[in-house]
């Protein structure tokens, strides 16, 4: 059987859905995160059941392109039940939702998530609520997994029939409603006639099409009627009616607890939203990301590597005189160096990163940063809602330009998806910067690095900004309660990032590095790298053997570290400084750092977008990367 | 002030008068289901007070004065059929047999609140026209005002959506800034940042550009 989890977003979905499967999902507190159809099988009581977990949405009016989504999504798996999720503690809003899924048909369970922080402020009436609602409603903490057994008890059962409680409208809605149902119209999907008349009026796409011209027509006229006569939009006022609905609802089944005192959680939230202490708290966590990213990695590494080495002892010279020559040479170190470089090179870094962008936004404060930082990025000429794709981007470019679905138009998605690539380095680029300029010549000329790339997005923003003829897209964002990070989540979801360097970028890195020992060692690479050696060397100034690291930058960013240390035949944690001089370095991070996107970018960009944009992107941005490259490379020989 | 049945005898003739031809006495009767006779008297009485111009065997058309009263009384019965059928919820007819009980007796203040309250409509429930107040009470600027003119701690009910971009608006009714919610500005972000906003249970931050289409009325 199947079942859908639908909820607004917040509400502590994507933790259920991993719960009820036992599978990790990426979540996070802000939209587009749960940007795939996410879906797991899973046994309960002999019932094998497909649970599909649909990106958050706050109504199905099909709006914006996440709820455009669901709404399709929901309709295409035609699921057994649909088990609604909802924020006890704002119910009001979860009903909204609620009441569209059982107009529309839907077998509904409900699932009053984040129970135990509902239980501290009132007392809610679970027979009550399912009494009004005539669906089943089950209390729920994803987090402790409280109530998900019965949840999916009542699941298998099969006893969730569809509701018939009745949204009432305005008298005017409800004369079109049974105009429609008296003309008995079809729509050929079976949804009852009056959800979907409904859908009609508010302009769902999904469900506009469904209807005959003649009926789209009826409604058109309507809805012209209605706004004459009321002077306000059908839609506004079908939201107003079921915002009284979902209202008279939660205020029957709540009871509140007198009012406590601020809380020590209240009074963290109040510091980190006000300006006054929330900016520069802000400055500290952005400095705090970069400090522990390069102070905590560089830590790590030396102890990796250390234990490495110590582990490996002469593992690798025995390997290579087992084999013999000088093809033995080359496929040890090969070997050797792949391992060094991921364990050594990524890993700490990339894993102190992803560590603490997950508590972040397991905690609630990304929102928060975004808040506090639109009206800067609008006054730079960003538009507020680019803020999150951004600071997506910090971590990886692919989910980035996934999450620019949040802003309207695809021409604006573009631009922001140029800027994100362009402009905004990610966990790889910076393990580049860190590990060339940071480690040798100091965290100043790294940040000098993330200035000029700071820059580049302003001015690629101003320009942009110029060229786009309509009104940015403003911001409208959901600030959600602060949460203690599960300990349990962080790790699972750093786990499924960093997954990739493993099981992705490992096997690359060793074929790729095998076959170059063996080129180096047979004196064939040389050779190669010759004819590019005018832009290396001559643009550039550096040697041309660094346009391998280029190649391999494009299937994965940090493999572009990696690789200098396998041509340079360093083990990890020598210094480059012995093979490049700081002016080299610079430039070899700068054009990494604007660099085109590696392959997983450019696929997700072709996907959104076209093949031709993405080619043009890629293309644009290498164009971009040589001129900086060979800009500094001249500056820094003056 | 005029009395409730001569306003009710001043707006049976704005309803008759057809471009400004004169209204004849024995229509007037039909209409209020009254012998022309005593409708004659009242004719008289009335252009005595110069709220009509009486003409014999052609019959009456309002003065200004007249046209005054009429207007205002229209006005408010169409209002109040308005609120009664869209709010109330009453019936077309019964809303209008209502209407005409009270429209005698309600305050001006009580009318301009429900224009508001109804977001301005321009048509009674039949479609007929409302007409606009000869001296219109200016509205209460503290009625009802953009979300992005209140000032931090500040307190209010949504009353409607002051937009004309339809993707906009769905957008702000689906984070749920619905007419008739309560709300509350907790703080206006500095360098003209979103603005944070309370609802309910939940917390929002919008941009300056979407407070300014969000009209809330101030209360605590």
């Amino acid at each position: 059987m199947k079942v859908v989890l639908a909820g607004n977003l917040n509400v502590g979905k994507s933790a259920l859905f991993s719960r009820i499967t036992g599978i990790g999902v990426i979540s996070a507190n802000y939209p587009g995160t749960t940007v795939q159809f996410e879906s797991a099988s899973v046994t309960h009581k002999g019932q094998v059941i497909e649970v599909f977990d649909l990106p958050g949405t706050y109504s199905l009016s099909g709006v914006t392109e996440d709820e455009r989504v669901a709404t399709r999504l929901l309709a295409e798996k035609d699921p057994d039940c649909v088990i609604a999720v909802l924020d006890a503690t704002r119910l009001e809003q979860g009903l909204v939702l609620v009441l569209q899924l059982i107009e529309l048909g839907y077998r509904v369970i409900v699932a009053l998530n984040f129970m135990d922080q509902a239980r501290k402020r009132f007392n809610l009436d679970v027979k009550r609520l399912e009494d009004i609602l005539k669906v089943p409603v089950v209390p729920t903490v994803a987090l402790s997994g409280e109530g998900v057994g019965r949840l999916m008890d009542i699941v298998v059962s099969e006893s969730v029939r569809r509701s018939y409680y009745v949204t009432r409208y305005d008298s005017h809605i409800e004369a079109f409603l049974e105009e429609m149902a008296a003309g008995k119209v079809e729509t050929g999907s079976g949804f009852p006639i009056r959800g979907a008349s409904i859908k009609l009026l508010e302009g769902n796409p999904y469900f506009t099409k469904q209807f005959s011209p003649s009926v789209k027509r009826l409604a058109d006229e309507y809805r012209k009627e209605f706004r004459e006569q009321h002077f306000e939009d059908v839609e506004v006022h079908i939201a107003r009616d079921r915002y009284g609905e979902a209202g008279k609802i939660a205020s029957e089944v709540v009871d509140w607890l007198p009012k406590k005192e601020m809380t020590t959680k209240d009074r963290i939230s109040e510091f980190t939203l006000r300006p006054r202490t929330g900016i520069p708290l802000l400055i500290g966590v952005l400095l705090g990301i970069f400090l522990s990213v390069v102070i905590i990695g560089g830590e790590l590494e030396t102890l990796i590597t250390g234990a490495y080495n110590a582990l490996v002892g002469d593992a690798f010279d025995q390997l290579a005189a087992l084999i013999g020559g000088t093809a033995g040479q080359a496929i040890a170190s090969g070997i050797n160096l792949s391992i060094q470089a991921i364990l050594a090179i990524v890993i700490p870094y990339i894993l102190v990163f992803y560590l603490i962008l997950a508590v972040l936004e397991d905690s609630g404060y990304l929102p928060r940063a975004v808040m506090l930082l639109d009206g800067l990025m609008v006054r730079l000429g960003l538009h507020g809602q680019a803020v999150i794709p951004m600071v997506v981007g910090t971590g990886c470019n692919v989910p980035a330009i996934l999450a620019t679905r949040t802003l309207e138009s695809k021409r604006e998605r573009l631009i922001l998806s140029t800027i994100i690539v362009m402009a905004v380095p990610c966990s790889a680029q910076t393990v580049i910067i860190i590990g060339t300029v940071g480690q040798h010549s100091g965290i100043l000329w790294a940040g000098l690095i993330y200035l000029t790339l700071l820059g580049l997005a302003l001015v690629l923003g101003r320009v942009l900004h110029k060229v786009l003829k309509e009104e940015p897209p403003s911001l409208v964002i959901e600030i959600p309660e602060l949460s203690m990070p599960s300990v349990r989540n962080v790790l699972l979801k750093t786990w499924l990032r960093v997954k990739d360097f493993f099981v992705i970028a490992f096997p690359l890195l060793l074929v790729g590095s095998l076959v170059l020992e063996l080129l180096m060692e047979y004196n064939i690479l040389n050779a190669l790298v010759d004819p590019l050696s005018f832009l290396t060397v001559w643009l550039l100034g550096l040697p041309p053997v660094i346009i391998v690291a280029l190649v391999f930058g494009v299937l994965r960013k940090e493999m572009a570290l990696q690789i200098l240390f396998v041509i340079f035949s360093l083990s990890a944690g020598a210094d480059l400084g012995t093979v490049l001089t700081s002016e080299q370095l610079f430039v070899f991070a700068l054009v990494m750092a604007t660099y085109m996107p590696c392959i997983g970018v450019f696929a997700a960009l072709t996907k959104e977008f076209g093949l031709k944009e993405a080619v043009a992107v890629s293309l644009a941005s290498i164009t971009l990367a040589f001129l900086l490259g060979g800009a500094a490379h001249f500056l820094l020989s003056l | 002030m005029v009395s409730e049945n001569a306003e009710d005898y001043l707006a049976c003739i704005y309803d008759l008068t057809r471009e400004d031809e004169p209204v004849k006495t024995t229509a007037i009767a039909a209409k209020l289901d009254l012998t022309p006779a005593s409708v004659t008297e009242m004719m008289q009485k009335l252009a005595a007070e110069g709220y009509l111009n009486y003409e014999k065997y052609k019959g009456v058309t309002l003065t200004s004065k007249g046209r005054t009263v009429a207007e205002r009384i229209k006005r408010r019965h169409r209002l109040l059929e308005r609120f009664l059928v869209d709010i109330v919820g009453m019936e077309k007819e019964q809303g209008h047999l209502e209407a005409m009980k009270l429209e005698h007796n309600v305050s001006d203040e009580t009318v301009e609140v429900i224009n508001q309250m109804l977001n301005y409509p321009t048509v009674c429930p039949d479609g007929d026209p409302i007409p606009c107040c000869e001296s219109p009470a200016t509205p209460d600027p503290a009625f009802s005002m953009p979300l992005s003119d209140m000032s931090d701690g500040d307190q209010g009910k949504i009353t409607h959506l002051a937009c004309e971009d339809s993707a906009k608006i769905k957008r702000l009714i689906s984070m749920g800034f619905v007419p008739g919610r309560r709300i509350k500005v907790e703080e206006r972000i500095p360098l003209g940042g979103p603005i944070l906003v309370q609802m309910e249970e939940m917390k929002v931050a919008l941009s300056r550009d979407y407070a300014s289409k969000v009209m809330v009325r101030k209360c605590d």
